[in-house]
Formats: C-alpha cells, sequence, structure tokens
C-alpha cells in the first residue's frame, strides 16, 4: 500500500505551480517533480491537468515562457514568473494562510469549548 | 502574446504543444529508465502518467481561450462543406436570407438618410430648429426671429432662412432654380468653410436690398461654372438684376436642411430682390421663416426651450396683435423645422417593423429548414457526442454554420439592397422641389446589415442547434426515427404557427395599405382630375412689372381660350394639392376679435375668372368670379364649405366679408360658396380655405389650369406655343395634366401601398414555403405511423384528413394570434389609411380566408403524398 494521497483542493494547483515557478525558470516536467518531492509525495500532481494550467496561467500573463536549453543540451519550455504573478503570488498565498489557519483554528476547537 | 498574433502562430503553437509533451514525456521515460526500469515499461509508465496526450493538449488548447478563433476556419471549411452538400437547401436559405435582410438594409439606409445621417455642419448635435407652429407649420416671422436672436442666452448662435425659388439668368439661359435667404449668420453658426471664395457675413446682410452676393452650391458650380475658380467675382443675373458670385460651399453641404438640394444661397436683406414679393422682414405677422439655433455647450435643449418660451411669453404682451398665445418648441435641425419630422417618423417606424418582420419570418423559415436537417443528421450529430465532442464545440461549430448561411445572405442582401434603394428613388414625389436623391449606403448601414445578420444566423440557428445536440443517443445512434418527440414537433409547430402569424400580420398591413390607396383615389379632391392640365411660370424671371405682367396675362388667358378644344383656361398663385400652403389669420366682419396666435387661419389662394372651371371645382352657391370684377375697388373671394359653416353657421355666406390682413382691411366680400376639397394631403381634416380674386400681380411663381373637351396631352403642345409667341424667353415648368397632379397627394399613398403591398407578398410567399416544408417532414416524420394506420385498415380519406388537420389547426392558431396582433399594431398606419379603419373588416376577413386557402394548398400535396404512403415500404423502412 502506497502512503495515503491527497486530492488538492480547487484552485490550488495555480498557487502551488506560481510558487515553484517563482523560485527561477522551470520547466513543466521540473515543476511536476519537485511538487512531488517537497510534498514528500502527498500532493500528487495529476501530469494531465498541469500542463492545461500552465497554458491559462500563461495566457492570463502570470506566467511566461521561453525556449531554453536544459543542461542535457535539450530544448524545453521554461517557465518564469511575470510581474502580474508575483502580485498575484502573494495575494493568494496570504489568503491560503489566513484561510489555513481559520481553518485549523476551528478543527482546534475543543468540544464542549465553545460557548 | 496577444490574441491575435497566437492566433496567427496557430501551427507555431501546436508544434511547441508538441515539442513540450515530447520532452516530458522522455524526461519522465528517461528518470524512470535511470531507476532500473526497461525502457519499454518506463515509455509506458511515462504515457500513463501523463494521460491521453490528445486530450492534455485539447485542454491546453481550450486554455489559451482563442479556441473558438482558432477552431474558426476549421468550422468554416466544414459549414462550407455541408452547404454544398445540400445545394437546394443552401439556394432557398440564402435567397430567403437575402430578401428579408435586403429589404431591412435598405429601409434602414431611407431612415438613415433622413434621421440618423447628421447634418454636415460642425457639432450638428448642438443645432436645433425653432418651431413656433400657431400656423401649423412650423415658421416665425423675422422681427420675431430677431427679437428671439437678441434676447436669448442659450444660444451661441440663432440664423433664420427660406426655402425659395428665383429665376437666374446666367450665359443668356433663364432658368428657375432653387436656393436659400439666409441670414448673415449663417454660415459661421453652422460652421462650414468654403470650398471657394468666401460666404457672406453679418456684414453682408445689414441692409435690405443693398448686399446683392451669392453663394454657390458646389454642384451648381460645377454644373454651371465649370469648376472653374474664375466664377468668384463673376455676376449672375438673379430676377434680372445683378449679384456678384463671392463663394462656393463645399462639396456635399446643402445647408441646413438634409433633404433639400438647393443651388444658392443669398443674404436674407436680399428677400425682396430674390422673391420679387413684399418686404416680409418688418412684417411681425408675417410667419414664413425657418429658423435654427447653435445651443451653448452645456446647455441642453428642453434648457433652451424653457428659455425661448419666457421670451415668447414676452413677445406675446409686447404685441399682443400679432403674437399673443404664440409657442415655441425646439427639434432636431434639418426636416422643415419640426414639419417633416412626424411623418417620416411614423412612416420609417412603420416599414422598419414590417421589414423586421419579414426577417423574423425569414428566420422562422430558416429555423424550420434547420430543424428538418438537423434531423436528417442526427446520426452524425450522435455519433461526435457519443466520441467525446462537448455539446458546446458541436452548438459552435453549428452556428458557425448558420452564421456562414447569413452572412452570405447578408452580403447577398446588400447587392439586393443597392438594387432596392435604386427601385425606391424611382418613387420621386412628382414635385419640382430638388430633393436629395442619393440613399446612402455608408458605413452605419453597412454595420447594421453585418449586426443584423450575424444576429439573424444566431437567432435561427440557436434552437434548432441546441435541440439537435442533445438527442437521445441510443436510439439516433440505431437509426430509428423517432416518432416525433414531443419538444422537437413543438418547436416545429410553434415556428409553423409564428411563420402564419407574422404573414398574417404583414398581409393585413399590405391589404389596408392598398385600400387605403383605393380610398384615397376616390376622395373627393375638390377637382376634377380628368381632361386637364397645368402650366406654370414665372414672370420674375423676366424683370416683368405689375402692368407687363398683367397685360402678358390677359392675353395669354386670351389666346389660350381660342385656342381649339379648350373650355377653360384660368390663373392661380398655387393650386391645391401642389404642398404649396399659404395660411393666413382671418378676421372676420361683426365677429369677435382674436389676437396673434389664437387667430383662426385659412388657406388662401388666388384666382382669375376662369379657374374655378377650369379645375372642375363644383360651385355650390353664388357666382364665380368675372372679368368686370377686376374692373371693381371691392375685394371677392370664393370661399369653401368648411369656411362657410366654421364663421357663418346658419347664414348665407354670400355677402359678408372677411380680412386677412388684419383690421386695416382690405376687406373681401364672399361671392360664392365652393365643395370643399383637400388642399395639402388627402388625408386631412376638413380645411377651410379661400380663393381671393387675383387682381393685382404680386410677383412669383402663377400657375394656369386648362380644361379641354377631350385628351388634354394634344392641347399642350398649342399652349406652349402660345406662351412662346409672348414671350420666347419665359421658362414654363411643372407642365402636367391634372391627373398626373394627383400623383402628389397620393404619392405617399402609392409608396405605402406598394411596399407594404411587396412586403406582403414576400411573406405570403416565405410562409407557404414554411407551411409545405414543416407538413412535408412531418409526413416523413409519421410516414411509418402512416404505414401502421393503413395496414391497420385507415382509408385514404382519413389518412389525407389526419394529416391536413394537423397542418389546419397550426394555421388556425396562427391566425388568431396574428390577428390579435394587427388589431393592436395597425393603429400606427392610420396615418396613410385615408379614412379606412385600422381594423377594416373586409381587409382582415380578405386576407385571413386567403391565409387560410394558401394554408390549405401547401397542406394538400404532403397530405397527398401521405396518402400514396406503400405500408410495406412503411414498415420495412427500419
Amino acid at each position: 500500500m502506497k502512503p495515503t494521497k491527497s486530492d488538492l483542493p480547487q484552485g490550488t494547483l495555480d498557487l502551488l505551480i506560481l510558487k515553484v515557478v517563482a523560485l527561477g525558470p522551470v520547466h513543466g516536467y521540473a515543476i511536476a517533480q519537485r511538487l512531488e518531492q517537497v510534498s514528500r509525495g502527498v500532493v500528487q500532481v495529476p501530469q494531465g491537468s498541469l500542463y492545461p494550467a500552465l497554458h491559462r496561467l500563461e495566457n492570463r500573463g502570470l506566467l511566461a515562457a521561453d525556449w531554453k536549453a536544459t543542461e542535457t543540451g535539450r530544448e524545453a519550455k521554461f517557465y518564469r514568473l511575470t510581474r502580474k504573478g508575483r502580485a498575484q503570488l502573494e495575494t493568494e498565498s496570504q489568503s491560503w494562510q489566513r484561510l489555513t489557519e481559520a481553518v485549523g483554528l476551528i478543527l482546534r476547537m475543543s468540544e464542549g469549548g465553545a460557548k | 502574446m496577444t490574441w491575435w498574433r497566437r492566433l496567427w502562430l496557430r501551427k507555431k503553437m501546436e508544434e511547441e504543444l508538441e515539442k513540450e509533451l515530447r520532452f516530458h514525456l522522455d524526461q519522465h521515460t528517461a528518470d524512470l529508465i535511470a531507476q532500473g526500469l526497461d525502457p519499454e515499461e518506463a515509455r509506458r509508465r511515462a504515457r500513463l502518467a501523463l494521460g491521453g496526450q490528445e486530450q492534455v493538449k485539447e485542454q491546453c488548447r481550450d486554455a489559451r481561450g482563442t479556441r473558438w478563433l482558432e477552431d474558426l476556419p476549421q468550422d468554416l471549411r466544414y459549414g462550407a462543406r455541408m452547404l454544398l452538400k445540400k445545394p437546394g437547401f443552401t439556394l432557398i436559405a440564402i435567397l430567403t436570407l437575402s430578401l428579408g435582410i435586403g429589404a431591412n438594409t435598405a429601409i434602414f439606409s431611407l431612415v438613415n438618410t433622413a434621421l440618423l445621417r447628421p447634418l454636415p455642419v460642425e457639432r450638428p448635435e448642438q443645432l436645433v430648429s425653432i418651431n413656433n407652429l400657431s400656423l401649423g407649420i412650423p415658421v416665425i416671422s423675422f422681427p420675431n426671429y430677431r427679437d428671439f436672436r437678441d434676447r436669448m442666452n442659450s444660444f451661441s448662435g440663432m440664423v433664420a432662412f427660406r426655402v425659395t425659388s428665383l429665376g437666374l439668368s446666367n450665359n443668356g439661359v433663364n432658368e428657375r432654380v432653387w436656393g436659400y435667404l439666409a441670414t448673415g449668420n449663417y454660415f459661421q453658426v453652422l460652421g462650414v468653410k468654403p470650398a471657394l471664395g468666401r460666404f457672406f457675413t453679418p456684414d453682408d446682410d445689414k441692409s435690405p436690398g443693398a448686399h446683392p452676393v451669392a453663394v454657390l452650391t458646389y454642384d451648381c458650380w460645377q454644373k454651371r461654372f465649370a469648376g472653374d475658380p474664375r466664377a468668384i467675382g463673376k455676376t449672375v443675373i438673379v430676377n434680372g438684376r445683378n449679384f456678384t458670385v463671392i463663394g462656393v460651399a463645399p462639396q456635399g453641404f446643402y445647408g441646413s436642411e438634409i433633404l433639400y438640394r438647393p443651388e444658392i444661397w443669398f443674404p436674407m436683406m436680399m428677400l425682396a430682390q430674390v422673391e420679387a414679393s413684399y418686404n416680409y422682414l418688418e412684417e411681425r405677422g408675417n410667419s414664413s421663416f425657418y429658423a435654427q439655433g447653435r445651443l451653448k455647450s452645456g446647455v441642453t435643449a428642453p434648457q433652451a426651450e424653457a428659455e425661448l418660451k419666457t421670451i415668447a411669453a414676452q413677445l406675446a404682451r409686447d404685441f399682443p396683435n400679432e403674437n399673443e398665445g404664440m409657442g415655441v418648441t425646439l427639434s432636431p435641425a434639418g426636416l422643415l423645422g419640426s414639419r417633416m419630422r412626424g411623418p417620416i417618423i411614423g412612416f420609417s417606424a412603420v416599414l422598419m417593423a414590417v421589414v423586421g418582420l419579414v426577417l423574423l419570418l425569414a428566420c422562422a423559415n430558416l429555423a424550420d429548414l434547420l430543424l428538418a436537417r438537423a434531423t436528417e443528421r442526427r446520426k452524425e450529430i450522435a455519433v461526435r457526442l457519443a466520441i467525446g465532442a462537448s455539446r458546446w464545440r458541436l452548438v459552435r461549430q453549428l452556428l458557425t454554420e448558420s452564421i456562414l448561411l447569413s452572412t452570405i445572405g447578408g452580403a447577398l442582401g446588400l447587392l439586393l439592397a443597392y438594387w432596392l434603394v435604386d427601385a425606391m428613388m424611382a418613387f420621386k414625389p412628382p414635385i419640382s422641389i430638388p430633393l436629395s436623391t442619393e440613399l446612402h449606403i455608408d458605413g452605419r448601414v453597412l454595420l447594421f446589415t453585418l449586426i443584423v445578420s450575424t444576429l439573424t444566423g444566431v437567432i435561427f440557428g440557436l434552437a434548432p442547434t441546441l435541440q439537435s445536440t442533445k438527442p437521445d443517443l441510443v436510439p439516433a445512434l440505431k437509426d430509428e426515427v423517432s416518432m416525433g418527440g414531443y419538444r422537437r414537433s413543438w418547436l416545429r409547430n410553434g415556428l409553423v404557427v409564428s411563420q402564419v402569424s407574422l404573414s398574417l400580420v404583414l398581409l393585413i398591413c399590405a391589404g389596408l395599405a392598398v385600400r387605403g390607396l383605393q380610398r384615397a383615389q376616390s376622395l373627393n379632391p375638390g377637382l376634377t382630375p380628368q381632361n386637364a392640365v397645368e402650366m406654370s411660370f414665372d414672370l420674375t424671371l423676366q424683370g416683368y412689372d405689375v402692368s407687363r405682367a398683367v397685360e402678358f396675362r390677359r392675353r395669354l388667358l386670351e389666346h389660350v381660350r381660342a385656342l381649339p378644344g379648350v373650355q377653360y383656361a384660368g390663373l392661380s398663385t398655387f393650386l391645391p394639392l401642389s404642398l404649396i400652403v399659404k395660411n393666413y389669420p382671418i378676421l372676420v366682419e361683426g365677429q369677435p376679435e382674436q389676437r396673434g396666435a389664437n387667430m383662426p387661419t385659412v388657406t388662401a389662394s388666388t384666382a382669375t375668372p376662369g379657374l374655378i372651371s377650369a379645375l372642375g371645382a363644383s360651385l355650390l352657391q353664388g357666382r364665380d368670379f368675372t372679368e368686370k370684377d377686376d374692373e371693381s375697388t371691392q375685394n371677392f373671394a370664393l370661399v369653401n364649405e368648411t369656411l362657410a359653416r366654421r364663421f357663418w353657421a346658419g347664414q348665407s355666406p354670400l355677402g359678408k366679408r372677411f380680412s386677412l390682413a388684419g383690421p386695416a382691411g382690405p376687406w373681401i366680400e364672399v361671392i360664392g360658396v365652393l365643395q370643399d376639397g383637400k388642399y395639402f394631403s388627402l388625408s386631412e381634416e376638413p380645411t377651410p380655405f379661400v380663393y381671393t380674386n387675383m387682381r393685382q400681380w404680386t410677383g412669383g411663381p402663377l400657375t394656369m389650369v386648362v380644361r379641354t373637351a377631350s385628351e388634354p396631352q394634344n392641347a399642350i403642345a398649342a399652349i406652349r406655343r402660345e406662351f412662346q409667341q409672348l414671350d420666347a424667353r419665359l421658362p414654363v415648368f411643372d407642365v402636367r395634366t391634372l391627373v398626373e397632379h394627383m400623383a402628389i397627394p397620393l404619392f405617399p399613398a402609392r409608396v405605402a401601398a406598394t411596399l407594404l403591398g411587396s412586403f406582403g407578398l414576400l411573406a405570403l410567399l416565405l410562409a407557404s414555403i414554411g407551411v409545405f416544408g414543416m407538413m412535408s417532414h412531418a409526413v416523413t416524420q409519421r410516414a411509418r405511423e402512416i404505414g401502421i394506420r393503413m395496414a391497420l385498415g385507415a382509408q385514404a380519406g382519413a389518412i389525407f384528413k389526419l394529416v391536413v388537420d394537423q397542418g389546419l389547426i397550426l394555421t388556425a392558431l396562427g391566425l388568431c394570434i396574428g390577428l390579435a396582433v394587427a388589431i393592436a399594431g395597425t393603429r400606427l398606419m392610420s396615418g396613410f389609411l385615408y379614412g379606412v379603419s385600422a381594423l377594416d373588416v373586409v381587409t382582415f376577413t380578405g386576407v385571413s380566408l386567403l391565409l387560410s386557402l394558401v394554408a390549405l394548398l401547401a397542406c394538400y400535396i404532403p397530405a397527398r403524398r401521405a396518402t400514396k404512403v406503400d405500408p410495406m415500404v412503411a414498415l420495412r423502412s427500419e
């Protein structure tokens, strides 16, 4: 049995992609790998939805892309964050933080404690 | 990257997408191999992880947001192929659409020219007409104009002008041409720059008779001076006086009226010289000037109107004799004040509504055809849905097809509109006033056509598309003919019902218009058109003085009356129903005196002895003018019944006296009563009318009417020769028989009857195609049911009835709805019904019967076909 994997809540994939790309220009495959590694396999990114998401973000102007050679010398499409994308990442992560804190508070509530 | 670049780079994008995914797969495979998997297995796992490659690509394409545009060429190609596959359907569809869209475009270009296109002046939205409607026409007197102009604050400028005809001699040719008399600030206020020379200014318009200058329209300059720049400074002779040409207006500028095409402008102070008439400039009671003003920026029309109303009230207090009761309204400039606006808007509204209905009808027709076709394409669509095409994708493709159809129809419709516009221009009112003859198909019209075409495509395409993209997949794939799903037949039945009701409404409009024309032709116009001719001439053009003119008149009548076949001849300043009206406030002797705008008004013309007989008007009481009256110092008049009844009800009007020029007289004695006629339009209410005795000549054009024993056409040449003998250089114009003259008042009725009649027939055609198509299709759909019925022993008669009943029920429903709409809507048409009721029973029943008959015929052929269904064939067909 593999370790339990969580489905991504709606809309978080975009946020995660933005965060990964914020660390520096990176191609699609690397994004998929990094997401899986960093989350220690908990976050399973369906690769099939990764590319449409990338294209959507590019279309919205949050990401930009260039074709560059990788270390192995092959051409790959490298995504990077635009200014608009950075701003978006900022607001999205803040609101995510607030949301998780709030959800955490509610979940930590001791039963019967609320009057 | 902008979306359109992305569109152009579509091919590159596709390649890159492919490359990106390949890179991903290769990398993943390499990593898996590195983990120790064999290459085959590694590649398999990598593929599995990514998922269906084509699906991923498809989602990426969708993510780009320009998907529909990228698919467009593909959809268009596919659509074109589908249309070409069914040339019959395509041809009918395109023809139907081009008729509908063409009619809309043509009528819209009419509306555009008259109502939407701004005058070619600076900031045309600021320009308004100032209407004083006290005489029933929106004109004011010159002294009142001056007072308004000097007292107002809301306008940056206010102009007055007159539409006038005059005699122009250039290079020895005498002609009657049309022009404007306009105040000196006219061109400044309109904000127009001359093409050549200069315009006149307030300095050229200071004292009466002192400024013999003229400005030409571009067309006049081209026509009369061959576009020669040396025309500036040249002399033209106007009514025998020299005027200097000082400027040429820019091309396409014809002054402050939209539909009027004059040749020349004069300063207002030259009124007496140009019109060779009284100097009206100081007569506060003579309302015969049009006024326009330019609103100051920031001032709204209601504010300005309120201010003018205040000034009007002051003027009414200051000059009660002329101005009491005076009111002022503002209207958009350019249609003779507000005079032509109402009728033009009414007429346009009816026409736009009618062509709109025709287009709706065409849409219903096409929706029906498309539904029929969609049923044939059910299997194709079901297959595509089954293998995973999204519904939206299919809707998009089917809509592309219908918009492709409607765009082709629109393009063809535009060509048709050019032709229709030409045909409509052939309907020129039979008058000599030069009117705009160009109907522009400009950018606004093109935009209208484009929008209408696209909307049409969406309207007729949407319902069939939505319906056909959600078939029950299983029966569709099994090639089962559905037994007429409830919803589907509901939609098609609805379409037939709406077609019948729409065409009923249109046919009723057409029928009413034709009845209106009939009624108009049978109205008593107060004259007998048969066997009479009229000719007009203007002695002013030749510089006649009063004594020469009176002598000319006398000799002309004498010579013409002596011609063989001529019974009567007489002269008048203007004939009834020639679109000219001169209204005067009337003061009746011995009756309480009203003042200003509160005075009753009457229409007045003049007549010589013989005119009444030449016109064929009926004298009910008293006597006609005689030559002897001319020698008397007393003024005499013939009044009509309405006038007699209004002012001397219950008494004999003979011998009673009235004045058309205030209490100072001259007093005019009634010597006869004429039967009522029509004077301005055939639809007018009974109007008080008077002929005064034409004793002295006052200048301006005169019209001679000659009554002959037989066909008057033959007499024309002989009468022209008499003119020639008396003055070879005198231009004679508006030569026509009285029957032709009657075409003027009949013009609106004729236009309405022709246009609405054509649209009505078109509607009938479309509706019969619709009913026929629907019934044929229904028979095909129900072939199996019919086969079963026949196999079970149903007789041909019963089958026939089954089909016809279905058609007739729908027709009856359509008729009921159509009648309800028509009853509510035909009131709009009352303007050209000439007394025919808007709910005319003959029209309503006649049209309903006609439509039922056509529907019956349209059902008959499919019903006959139904009775010929071979049960065995029908049952085996599935």
